[in-house]
């Protein structure tokens, strides 16, 4: 085996290890409240299931705020990289539907023709009363 | 026969050489003998047989479809096959028959490809191991080659086998091991932050990231509906020239797709590489690179500059917040993407019966694994109200500057850029456990994750084997739509390479035809 | 009324927009609350195809059968915009006098419920379609229809989005019936400003977005068919103070109910300020049946739609004759000034027209417009006879109307054909029967069996008397005959005259011409 250097093509352009660089250098943050954490459970309609739930959440809002060590002054939002191609546009054609079969074969509930949900939308009962995670912060 | 490249095996089934059904009959023992590499969750076997004997007809009657009638393709289990169970490698879908087929699906089965099975994933293809599914993890078909065994010490006779099998990479880990073990001649992946780049250098495959308006995603189960595309596995760079030549093209159901006329390209034996400019982007010697890949990337851009082409250093300032960038842009699509799975449809669905939320509520908690469930929550906090300009209009304001730094680079003259695929190579899967999977996947993406923020095409050629004898590859990035040049330059490469085989036993009892020996002392 | 006099006496040239606030103000000095109402009105555009997916849309089909995969959020499905709804959209915008955007984004709203399958609409929230344009509605100001106000309420924006399915609640058996034919159908959202203050202005408002929709053919806008929707937000606040705090106003199915429920929540906002209560800022449900408004079961905490941007479509770029790309497919281009052309003329410019061309009251091209039909029926029936249209005018909105209106008929159903109503209208001008006879005969053209305006008044003997001479001997007759009558005309008491006109008449049995019999009374009790 030849010795390894980092040859020619690549100056010595050292990097921190890994362990130290992925550390946010900003300041730690403020633990997310649980009222926001209930709300995301409400909006998402997944729950954290224990304490490592909401530790990833932690973690993944303090990952994240690296990116305001970036400075974007002046730099537009991209929402894809086809922003400067134009919409397809599809004639006013009836070229679908019809289908209902298909469509219930893969619903594990229906009703003759219809889909079917419990009663209403009546929201998730509040934190106290749900036997949520977080009851216990 | 199945060790053959896609090419060989066209041709000599237009010469009878072989029949559809045979090579179908073949690729589908060596699935049932490489079971234990859990690289399919579904095979189709006699979907695939009907298919092959349709095939066997026209091949009779002198009329074969295309290059790809009758060859045998397997298919990334997130693609929509019709009346083929189509899972995601997740509860939320398992048994789920899908009414229809993906349009790349279509087509491959339009040109009379054999489908053969759908193929396993990390859930959702979040992951870069393919070890996060609820089928289980896929094992690399390297780890039992002759060559990784020989280079590994064994700790004891019975235990050793189990306990040192390393990952496919993810999350196209499936598609990458029935590719590598030769079940099939190709296969489709899907790429959002490196999910067939990845896999191919750790199965020592060919993996083609397409740039994004290519081909079509209408079928494709999104993870980043901004960044996938389908990717192509194959085992030479020809073959992914072919295969790209058949999806590629507008398709009027994925208005993501560009309405540009695309012409299939024969892929030119390049013998002059003088007039390219080769860069070498400095940042992609990120931190964790091994010192081995390094040398590689090293050598390789010496072979480039000895051959003629020009060699400059480059500089993508921006790479290492492309992880940040893509995990917050990333969880918040998934946490969009994922609110259509609530058991109403289609899927998992709970027996709570309260109201529908509470319904909705527990489908997701039963149908979705940890990882999945963490992404859409991170996903919601990135998109509430009071945290979207923070976190997601920054993100992409920060994608602007990714994808900034590529256009800034090849207006400089650079042609294509050189880098490493993946850090290492494969590691064993106790290895890899041990880290949670947004961490890994945060490593391991860093070299092909900035192709994917800016829509670039990217291509994994496999490159050498690493001192444990296990595949390293080195990744071609190149311009928007320009496939043509990149699969050249690419292809050139890999003659110049030779990438050794892989000696399976399994595949040796199947198939008895002399192979081609590579020759195996060139590049180490 | 007092109000409009002095309004109108001070300011008669202002321009409108200035004394329409001037009038709201002087509404309002003898109020100590200032009502505030704007509206959010979601119109189903007219297509045969959704908005982002090939299946059609049409009102009632069997459950579950107009739905694509594409509507049903199979996983991997992808919306392509259908290009018609784009069309109907800009024509909207420009018929509300809107700034057209060139470029317009889509958005993802998310929140989830049973008849939104992807868990999230795709809406235009940060660049619409259109924006900034007006509508000029008007009112009566007494219900005469005599006196009518011309105001305008702003246009924020026009935004293209997706309807949603319906949920069929049935609570007997505990559960929710999903039919997600409507989802996917397109809507057009228009924003209007809060620039309106009562119940009246709202109905005027929306009843004229109504009359446009319908004549560009963008939507049939029927409310009872759901194919316009209206939410209103209300809120009311002390002159001179910032606005309150608003309520929004849903389940209002008719224009009568739009009416009767903003001004019912102004009241109970105005009662509940008074009584030292606070508005919540909340969803109210309106309670035909009660006409009053209730809250509606709000969700848990705050509700937040994260928005974001829609990755599956790329931006809709829209074209003028001044930025037409040279070699794109025609197909794909939608050239705003092409639509510009090719608008159908609005309703205020139709009436504008009726008015200019007929001589008619501006009230008059009002209703005519109103009524589906009506105003092709009217210029019908004046191409077809000699009578002036300032007087057909009245037939069609006294007579034909009323009898349309007490039967429940749409124009179109009218068992009177505009052919019908000018043959009896021209035996009416050339004389030759009385219009009290004329209204005899139109009673019985009514009834529909067929016979002509002539076959009735032969049938029932209406002609007026020709003769002159027979009609000056019934003038003698009674003229003797009511000798205190006639001395009564001959002291001064002209109105008497009015009974011997009637007694002639009724021994005519209505067949004089009262205008002649007037005369003749005259001429001879003159001699």
């Amino acid at each position: 085996m030849r010795a390894l250097s980092l040859g020619r093509w690549l100056r010595a352009w050292r990097v921190p290890p890994l362990p130290e660089r992925w550390h946010s250098t900003l300041p730690p943050q403020q633990k997310v409240s649980v009222e926001v954490l209930d709300h995301l459970e409400h909006l998402a309609l997944v729950d954290f299931r224990d304490s490592e739930g909401v530790e990833r959440l932690q973690k993944a809002i303090q990952f994240a705020d690296q990116l305001h060590e970036v400075n974007t002054d002046g730099v537009e939002p991209m929402d894809s990289v086809l922003e400067d191609r134009c919409l397809y546009l599809r004639e006013d054609d009836v070229t679908e539907g019809n289908c209902t079969k298909e469509l219930l074969e893969n619903a594990r509930e229906k009703v003759e023709e219809y889909f079917v949900a419990p009663p209403g939308n009546i929201p998730l009962p509040k934190l106290e009363e749900r036997d949520s995670f977080l009851q216990g912060s | 026969m199945l060790r053959a490249s896609l090419r060989q095996v066209s041709a000599a089934l237009k010469e009878g050489r072989v029949t559809p059904t045979e090579l179908c009959q073949r690729c589908l023992a060596l699935i049932r003998s490489t079971k234990f590499l859990n690289a399919y969750i579904t095979v189709a076997e006699e979907t695939a047989l009907k298919q092959a004997e349709e095939a066997e007809e026209r091949y009779k009657r002198g009329q074969p479809l295309s290059i790809l009638d009758g060859i045998p393709i397997a298919v990334k289990d997130n693609f929509n096959t019709a009346g083929i169970e189509t899972t995601c490698a997740s509860n939320m879908l398992k048994g789920y028959i899908s009414p229809y087929n993906a349009t790349v699906v279509q087509k491959l089965l339009d040109q009379g490809a054999v489908l053969l099975g759908k193929t396993n994933l990390d859930e959702f293809a979040m992951g870069s191991g393919s070890t996060d599914g609820v089928f289980g993890p896929v094992r690399n078909p390297w780890s039992y080659s002759r060559q990784y065994k020989e280079k590994s010490v064994p700790k004891s006779h019975s235990e050793d086998k189990e306990f040192n099998w390393v990952i496919t990479g993810g999350s196209s880990g499936g598609s990458a091991a029935a590719v590598s073990s030769f079940t099939c001649f190709a296969a489709l992946g899907s790429d959002t932050g490196g999910s067939t780049r990845n896999p191919a250098a750790h199965c020592g495959v060919v993996g083609l990231k397409p740039t994004y308006g290519l081909i079509s995603r209408h079928g494709l189960i999104p993870l980043v509906n901004s960044m996938d595309v389908p990717g192509i596995l194959t085992r030479s760079v020809d073959d992914a020239a072919v295969l790209l030549g058949s999806l590629a093209g507008h398709d009027p159901k994925d208005s993501t797709t560009v309405q540009d006329n695309f012409k299939p390209f024969e892929l030119p034996n390049l013998t002059d590489v003088s007039k390219l400019s080769i860069g070498i982007p400095k940042e992609y010697n990120a931190p964790g690179l091994s010192s081995e890949i390094l040398a590689l990337w090293s050598k390789a851009a010496d072979l480039f500059k000895n051959a003629g082409a020009k060699v400059v250093e480059v500089s993508l300032p921006h790479t290492h917040y492309s992880i940040v960038c893509y995990h917050v842009l990333c969880t918040a699509e998934v946490a969009s993407n994922m609110a259509r799975f609530d058991g109403l449809e289609y899927g998992h669905r709970s027996d709570a019966k309260e109201s529908t939320e509470s319904m909705y509520a527990a489908t997701r908690r039963e149908g979705f694994n940890d990882v999945v469930r963490g992404r859409i929550l991170s996903g919601n906090y990135f998109l509430l109200k009071q945290n979207y300009e923070k976190y997601f209009v920054k993100a992409q304001k920060v994608r602007r500057l990714i994808a900034n730094d590529f256009v800034k680079v090849f207006r400089s003259g650079v042609d294509i850029l050189l880098t490493p695929t993946t850090l290492s190579d494969a590691a064993p899967y106790m290895e890899f456990i041990q880290e949670d999977n947004r961490t890994r996947s945060a490593q391991d993406d860093i070299l092909t994750q900035a192709a994917n923020m800016a829509g670039l095409p990217a291509i994994n050629v496999p490159t050498a084997l690493s001192e444990r004898g296990l595949p390293v590859g080195l990744q071609f990035i190149g311009r928007s739509f320009q496939e043509k040049q990149l699969l050249t330059v690419a292809k050139w490469f890999e003659k110049q390479v030779q990438f050794p085989m892989i000696q399976l036993e399994e595949v040796k009892r199947h198939d008895n035809d002399v192979f081609h020996h590579q020759k195996s002392a060139s590049f180490s | 009324m007092l109000l409009t006099l002095l309004w109108r006496a001070t300011f008669p040239s202002m321009q409108v927009t200035v004394s329409q606030r001037i009038h709201n103000l002087l509404c309002h000095l003898l109020s100590p609350w200032v009502p505030v109402v704007g509206l959010e009105i979601h119109a189903q555009i007219s297509s045969n195809s959704k908005l982002f997916s090939g299946s059609q849309v049409q009102f009632a089909a069997p459950p579950n059968s107009l739905v694509s995969f594409f509507d049903a959020s199979l996983p991997g499905t992808l919306p392509v915009l259908n290009r018609r709804c784009v069309e109907a959209a800009v024509m909207t915008g420009l018929a509300l006098k809107c700034s057209i955007n060139k470029k317009s984004l889509f958005d993802r709203k998310h929140y989830f419920y049973a008849d939104l399958p992807a868990g999230y609409q795709i809406t235009q929230q940060r660049v619409p379609i259109a924006v900034n344009g007006s509508l000029s509605y008007s009112l009566c100001m007494d219900s005469k229809m005599s006196q009518m106000v011309t105001k305008i309420v702003r246009i924020k924006q026009i935004q293209l989005e997706q309807d949603s399915g319906k949920s069929l609640h049935d609570d007997t058996r505990s559960q929710t019936l999903v039919d997600l034919n409507r989802a996917g159908v397109g809507l057009m959202e228009v924003v209007m400003e809060p620039d309106m203050c009562c119940g009246e202005e709202a109905a005027a408002a929306v009843r004229e977005l109504q009359l446009i929709l319908q004549t560009l053919g963008s939507s049939q806008a029927v409310m009872a068919e759901g194919q316009l929707r209206v939410d209103a937000n209300v809120s009311v606040h002390r002159p001179g103070e910032p606005y309150g705090v608003r309520t929004e106003v849903k389940n209002i199915n008719s224009l009568r109910f739009l009416a009767k429920a903003v001004d019912y929540e102004i009241r109970r906002q105005i009662e509940e300020l008074e009584n030292g209560g606070t508005i919540l800022n909340e969803t109210r449900a309106f309670d035909s049946r009660l006409g009053c408004t209730v809250p509606m079961r709000d969700k848990e905490g705050k509700q937040d739609y994260r928005f974001m941007p829609e990755p599956n479509l790329p931006p809709l770029i829209l074209y003028d004759a001044k930025s037409l790309p040279a070699n794109m497919n025609h197909q794909q281009v939608i050239n705003i000034d092409w639509i510009h052309e090719r608008l159908p003329d609005l309703p205020s410019v139709k009436r504008e027209k009726l008015v200019e061309q007929y001589g008619i009251l501006p009230e008059h091209s009002f209703t005519l417009l109103n009524e589906d039909g009506l105003a092709e029926f009217f210029e019908s029936v004046v191409k077809q006879t000699q009578m002036k249209p300032k007087k057909v005018i009245g037939w069609i909105l006294n007579d034909l109307l009323s009898y349309l209106k007490q039967y429940s008929l749409t124009v179109k159903e009218s068992p009177v054909s505009s052919f019908l109503l000018a043959d009896l209208l021209n035996l009416l001008e050339k004389k030759e029967i009385s219009s009290t006879a004329a209204k005899q005969v139109l009673a019985e053209l009514w009834k529909g069996e067929g016979k002509t305006p002539l076959e009735i008044v032969k049938e029932q003997k209406l002609e007026l008397l020709q003769d002159q001479k027979e009609l000056e001997q019934i003038c003698q007759a009674v003229i003797d005959e009511r000798e205190n009558e006639v001395m009564a005309i001959k002291a001064g008491n002209r109105k008497v005259l009015n009974k011997l006109i009637g007694l002639v008449q009724r021994k005519t049995q209505g067949r004089s011409n009262p205008v002649l019999v007037k005369q003749l009374l005259e001429k001879k009790l003159s001699e």
